[in-house]
């Protein structure tokens, strides 16, 4: 058994995949299309052979519920290793990405929390 | 890191934000303990190239051995010898990539025999140094 994928809900397949690609800066890996969604998987740039985010479609009424709640408590949905917080914090900034919480330290890791405009807060680690 | 939230009394926090602060109380009279750790960990990322002990690493924390063993397995998560295995692989991995041949790959990441690298680097990725090289470069071809 392998962790090949994990999935993150987001509102919408399209504007997942340009925030995710033109923002962030992963690179699309697979796009299947199913019915009216898609199987749709990014990776990190600097492992193309990592893990694979699918950007899963938000089909599933309870899941909406859920992913309100999370984003409402500002709990992160995913998480991202970075090599430098603060770095990211100042790039994404720039790009016009809305952050609730600026780079924190606390014990041997900083974070930073930042909205990916599908649904969910996404934090930045730096370890 | 002045503008958080978190040391702003005035702030209104939302539940994550309650939490982070709690983590940061608890975390807080162990400032200089960190502080050490991290030292080691860099020192692990300058030197992961060299065949590095143990005691080596505790020394740049200022720590005994034993205390320094139990602390970074408790701040990171991971054993000292697991996050110097982790970031060698890693290492091991871009150099492989960079078409570097596996016996010099495996004397640049600290490793001392090729039979240890070769057998920790199939645990780690699931396949051996040599057959990563070849599937890495077949992907780019």
């Amino acid at each position: 058994m392998k962790i090949k994928v994990t999935s993150l809900m987001v509102d919408d397949q399209e504007k997942a995949l340009k925030f995710y690609t033109d923002v962030l800066g992963f690179i699309k890996k697979t796009e299947i299309p199913m019915g009216e969604h898609r199987w749709l998987t990014v990776v990190s740039s600097e492992e193309r052979d990592g893990v694979e985010l699918l950007l899963e479609p938000l089909g599933f009424d309870p899941a909406k519920t859920y992913q309100k709640a999370l984003f409402d408590a500002g709990i992160p949905a995913m998480m991202f290793n970075v090599d430098d917080v603060q770095q990211e914090y100042e790039r994404l900034k720039e790009r016009g990405v809305t952050f609730s919480m600026p780079p924190t330290k606390t014990g041997t890791v900083t974070l930073t929390v930042f909205e990916d405009t599908c649904g969910n807060h996404i934090q930045l680690v730096q370890v | 890191m002045l503008e958080s939230p978190l040391n702003d009394p005035s702030a209104t926090l939302n539940f994550y934000q309650q939490q982070l602060l709690k983590e940061q109380e608890r975390h807080a009279p162990k400032e200089y303990l960190y502080a050490k750790l991290t030292q080691a960990k860099q020192f692990m990322d300058k030197h992961y190239g060299s065949p590095i002990n143990l005691e080596q690493i505790a020394d740049a924390a200022f720590l005994s051995k034993y205390h320094f063993i139990r602390w970074f397995k408790r701040a990171y998560g991971i054993t000292p010898k697991q996050y110097l295995t982790t970031i060698r692989i890693a290492q091991a991995k871009r150099l492989l990539r960079s078409n570097v041949s596996v016996i010099e790959v495996c004397g640049q990441v600290g490793f001392e025999s090729q039979g240890s690298f070769t057998n920790l680097f199939k645990k780690m990725t699931g396949c051996t140094p040599s057959d990563y090289q070849r599937t890495q470069k077949s992907n780019f071809e």
